[in-house]
C-alpha cells in the first residue's frame, strides 16, 4: 500500500509519454474488442439458436415449393410436437422500392413454439379469428406509421384469383423476433386465407416449421422425416435451426484467419512500441532508482514498482479501449443483426492486458532492479 | 544561412544520429509496417472482389429488370418477351435473331468438396443463344446443353468447389435426373455458374417469370437510345441497366461491407501507429536536447528545425510502408477467400501499394508535428546547462 504514491508519481514522471502509451493500449484493445467480439459473438449466436425447431424444405433449394399434403405425415413422426406450414412471398407498399416480406402461417394450437416470435396473446387471438388479419413486425409499424385497425394495401407478383396484383390486410397487432435471419420488414398473415385467394401454386408451402418435444431427438426426427419422402417427387431436406444458422454463418467464419492476423499485428506493434518506451524510461531513471536503493529499497521492490506502473497504464488503457469497443460494437455488428458483445471477450482482453504489461515491462524492470547503487549514482 | 541549407544540415545530423538509438526508429517502422500491412490486405479483398465482379463486364451488355427490383432477381413475365425482342438497337446474332437471353436463376443446394458444408449456388436457365451473348464462354470438356433433354453445363470453379460436377454426374430435380454434359471457363470468373435450358428449368421449379433479361447492343453508344426505348414502351415495366451498373447494384452490400471493414480496421491501426510514432519521436527529440540547443545557439531558426524533424518522421515511415505492402503482397496476394460466401482472390495492386505509402506518409507527418514543435522550443540556456 505504501508504494502506491511512489508508483503514481512514477507513472506521471513524464506525463506525455504515459498518456501516449495509455492511448496506444486503448486503441489496440478497442480494435481487439471489436474484431474478437464479432468472431466470438457469432459463435454465441449460433449456440443460442434453437436446436428443437426444425425446418423442412425441398431438397433442391430453400424456396422450392412443397405440397401442403406432407403436413399430416410429418405430424405423425414420433417426437414431433407442432408442424406449421409456411409460405413466403414478396410485396411492395405504395411504391416499388418499399419492399416487404410476407410470411403466411397457419396459427393452430401451439404454433408459436416453432418460431422465435414474441406476440401478445390478444393479438394472436384476433389473428386466428380474422381471415385477413396481419401481425406486423415492430420495426415496420414504426417505419410506415401503421397501427392496429389499419387496412394496408399491398402489391405483389403473386396474383389473386381474379388476376389482380392487389392485396389488402388488416393490422391486428405487432410482433418482435429474436431470430438472426428474420428480416425486419416482415408481416404475418393467415396461410389458409392466402392459399384460397391466390391464383397459382395452390396447396403448396415454402417450408414447414417443426417443433420437437426434445432437442436430443433432433437427429432421429430429421432422418425419419427425410426418409418418409425420399425418392418421391417432393423429396425433403430437414435441418435444425441451429444447423441452418451454422451454414449461414460459415461464410463469416472464412474471415477468421484475417481477423487473427490483424489482431496479431496489432499486438506485435503495441508490444514493440511499449517495450521500447518503457526501456527508455528505465534508462533515464537509473540515477533516481539509485537514490531509492540507497534509501534501502530492495531490488525486488524496485522491480515490482516498475512492473506495477506498466500494469496500471495497461489495465487502464485496455479497460477504456474495451469500453469503447462495447460502445462502438453496434456499428460494426451491422453485418450480423442481433449480435452483441460477449462478456468473455472483455475478460480475455483484460487478461491479455496484464500479460502484455508483463511482457513489455519485464526487461526494463529487470534492468532497473539490476543496476547497482554505485553505477546508478555515477551515471549522474 | 538559407532555410534549405539549415534544413538539409539538420536532417543530415538527425539521420546520422539514428543508429545510436535504433529502438526508437524501429518502433516507428514496426508500427507503420503493421498498420499499412493490415490496411493493404483488407483493401486487397475489396479489389479482388471488384476484379471478380467486373472482370468480364462488357460495355455493350445490358440487363433488364423490373423497376425497383434487384437486378438478376426480378420477375419478368413471359408476356413481355415479345415486346423486348422488338426493341431497337439490339445486335443480331449469326442466325439473324436479336441477341436477347431470357434467364431464370434459382439457388440450389451443393456440398463443398472436402468439408461437405452445405452451400447454395445459382442454377440459371437460359435460352440457347447464350453462346452468342457470351462469346468468351469456352468449353474445356463436353458440349452445350440441348433444350428439352434435361442437361446442364457447369463452369470449372463448380467442380473445384463442390461435389457432383464431373461430366456425366446427375442431379435430381423433382424426381428427374439432369446430367452435366459440359464444363466451361468463363473469362476470369471464380464463381460457380450452372446453365441449363430456361423452359425446362422453369417447368422443373414451377416458375412462370424470368429473373433477368440480358441483351447485347449493336454498340456501347446505343445505350441511351435503348434505355429511352425501354422507358417509353407502355407494355414494359422494366428498366435497362448497363451490365456494370447492374452488377454494382447486386454487389452493393458486399462492397460496402468490405470497404467499411478495411478503412475501419486500417484507421484504428493507423491511429495506434501514429501514437507510437509520436512517443518514439518525443524520445528521439529529448535525447537530442543538447544538439538542438547548440544549433539554436549557433543561429539556426525554429522553422528549419520543425521541418527537419517532420521530414525525419516522414522518412522513417517510408520503410514501414514498403515493408507493410511487401508483407501484404507476400502473405495474401492471390490468396483465395470467400467473405460472406463470395469467392474471390485477394489482389494487392500497385494502386493499393501507393495508397499504403500515402497512408504511411500521413502517419509520419501527423506523428511528427508535436515532437517537431517541442524540438524548436528547446530552451537554449537550460539545455546547455545540462551538458
Amino acid at each position: 500500500m505504501k508504494f502506491i504514491p511512489l508508483i503514481w508519481s512514477g507513472i506521471w514522471r513524464k506525463p506525455g509519454r504515459a498518456v501516449l502509451i495509455y492511448f496506444q493500449v486503448c486503441v489496440a484493445f478497442a480494435l481487439f474488442g471489436v474484431l474478437q467480439g464479432l468472431q466470438t459473438g457469432v459463435e454465441h449466436l449460433i449456440a443460442q439458436t434453437r436446436a428443437d425447431v426444425l425446418l423442412v424444405h425441398g431438397n433442391l433449394a430453400l424456396f422450392d415449393p412443397l405440397p401442403l399434403a406432407l403436413l399430416e405425415r410429418i405430424k405423425a413422426v414420433p417426437g414431433v410436437k407442432v408442424v406449421v406450414p409456411v409460405e413466403l412471398f414478396g410485396a411492395t407498399y405504395q411504391n416499388p422500392t418499399q419492399q416487404l416480406g410476407v410470411v403466411a402461417v397457419r396459427p393452430e394450437e401451439g404454433w408459436l413454439s416453432a418460431f422465435t416470435f414474441s406476440i401478445a396473446p390478444e393479438y394472436v387471438a384476433t389473428f386466428r379469428r380474422l381471415r385477413t388479419a396481419a401481425i406486423i413486425r415492430d420495426g415496420l409499424a414504426k417505419k410506415y406509421g401503421w397501427k392496429v385497425g389499419d387496412h394496408i394495401p399491398l402489391k405483389s407478383q403473386t396474383q389473386q384469383q381474379n388476376g389482380s396484383a392487389d392485396w389488402a390486410f388488416d393490422v391486428v397487432g405487432t410482433y418482435a423476433d429474436s431470430d438472426l435471419g428474420g428480416g425486419s420488414d416482415t408481416l404475418l398473415i393467415n396461410y389458409d386465407y392466402f392459399d384460397a385467394a391466390r391464383l397459382s401454386n395452390k396447396g403448396t408451402v415454402k417450408h414447414f416449421k417443426v417443433a420437437i418435444s426434445d432437442p436430443a431427438l433432433a437427429t432421429t426426427v430429421i432422418d425419419e422425416i427425410d426418409r418418409l419422402f425420399a425418392n418421391s417427387a417432393s423429396a425433403t431436406e430437414t435441418q435444425s435451426m441451429r444447423e441452418l444458422a451454422q451454414s449461414q454463418m460459415q461464410s463469416i467464419g472464412d474471415l477468421n484467419l484475417l481477423i487473427r492476423s490483424i489482431v496479431g499485428a496489432v499486438f506485435v506493434a503495441l508490444l514493440f512500441s511499449t517495450a521500447t518506451m518503457l526501456m527508455q524510461s528505465s534508462r533515464e531513471r537509473v540515477p533516481e532508482l539509485g537514490v531509492l536503493k540507497t534509501l534501502g529499497f530492495t531490488d525486488a521492490a524496485v522491480f515490482s514498482c516498475i512492473l506495477a506502473e506498466a500494469l496500471a497504464i495497461f489495465v487502464a488503457g485496455a479497460a477504456s479501449g474495451l469500453g469503447a469497443a462495447v460502445l462502438a460494437f453496434p456499428l460494426a455488428a451491422q453485418i450480423v443483426p442481433g449480435l452483441s458483445m460477449p462478456a468473455i471477450v472483455v475478460a480475455t482482453g483484460l487478461a491479455f492486458a496484464v500479460l502484455a504489461a508483463g511482457i513489455s515491462a519485464a526487461v526494463p524492470a529487470l534492468f532497473a532492479a539490476r543496476a547497482t547503487i554505485a553505477a546508478a549514482l555515477a551515471n549522474r | 544561412m538559407s532555410f534549405t541549407r539549415q534544413f538539409l544540415a539538420l536532417l543530415r545530423i538527425h539521420l546520422g544520429s539514428l543508429p545510436a538509438r535504433p529502438s526508437s526508429a524501429l518502433t516507428i517502422v514496426v508500427g507503420v509496417t503493421c498498420a499499412v500491412g493490415a490496411l493493404v490486405s483488407m483493401l486487397a479483398m475489396g479489389t479482388g472482389a471488384r476484379r471478380e465482379e467486373m472482370g468480364d463486364v462488357r460495355a455493350d451488355h445490358v440487363i433488364l429488370s423490373k423497376i425497383g427490383e434487384r437486378p438478376g432477381q426480378s420477375d419478368i413475365s413471359r408476356d413481355e418477351s415479345a415486346a423486348i425482342l422488338g426493341l431497337p438497337g439490339i445486335r443480331k446474332g449469326s442466325t439473324g435473331d436479336p441477341i436477347v437471353v431470357f434467364e431464370s436463376a434459382t439457388f440450389i443446394e451443393g456440398r463443398r468438396r472436402g468439408t461437405d458444408v452445405r452451400i447454395y449456388f445459382p442454377v440459371t436457365g437460359v435460352t440457347k443463344n447464350l453462346e452468342q451473348y457470351l462469346p468468351e464462354l469456352r468449353f474445356t470438356e463436353g458440349r452445350m446443353f440441348a433444350p428439352g433433354l434435361h442437361e446442364l453445363i457447369a463452369s470449372n470453379p463448380c467442380a473445384r468447389q463442390f461435389r457432383g460436377f464431373e461430366l456425366g454426374d446427375q442431379r435430381l430435380i423433382h424426381g428427374i435426373a439432369w446430367t452435366i454434359v459440359g464444363r466451361f471457363d468463363l473469362g476470369q470468373a471464380q464463381q460457380c455458374t450452372v446453365y441449363g435450358d430456361v423452359d425446362g428449368l422453369m417447368a422443373a421449379f414451377r416458375r412462370n417469370t424470368y429473373t433477368a433479361v440480358a441483351v447485347t447492343l449493336q454498340s456501347p453508344e446505343g445505350f441511351a437510345g435503348f434505355h429511352a426505348a425501354v422507358a417509353a414502351d407502355p407494355a414494359l415495366k422494366l428498366e435497362a441497366l448497363r451490365e456494370s451498373d447492374a452488377i454494382a447494384e447486386q454487389f452493393k452490400e458486399l462492397n460496402a461491407i468490405l470497404h467499411f471493414t478495411a478503412y475501419f480496421v486500417g484507421s484504428i491501426m493507423a491511429l495506434g501507429a501514429t501514437l507510437g510514432a509520436v512517443n518514439a519521436l518525443y524520445a528521439i527529440v529529448d535525447s537530442r536536447r543538447r544538439e538542438l540547443a547548440t544549433v539554436r545557439a549557433l543561429g539556426f531558426g525554429p522553422g528549419p528545425i520543425v521541418a527537419s524533424v517532420l521530414a525525419e518522421s516522414i522518412l522513417l515511415a517510408v520503410p514501414g510502408a514498403l515493408l507493410g505492402s511487401a508483407l501484404a503482397w507476400l502473405l495474401f496476394n492471390g490468396q483465395a477467400a470467400s467473405p460472406l460466401g463470395y469467392s474471390l482472390h485477394l489482389a494487392v495492386t500497385p494502386t493499393l501499394i501507393l495508397l499504403g505509402i500515402l497512408w504511411a506518409l500521413g502517419m509520419g507527418a501527423l506523428g511528427g508535428v508535436l515532437p517537431a514543435l517541442r524540438a524548436a522550443n528547446v530552451p537554449v540556456t537550460t539545455a546547455l546547462r545540462a551538458v
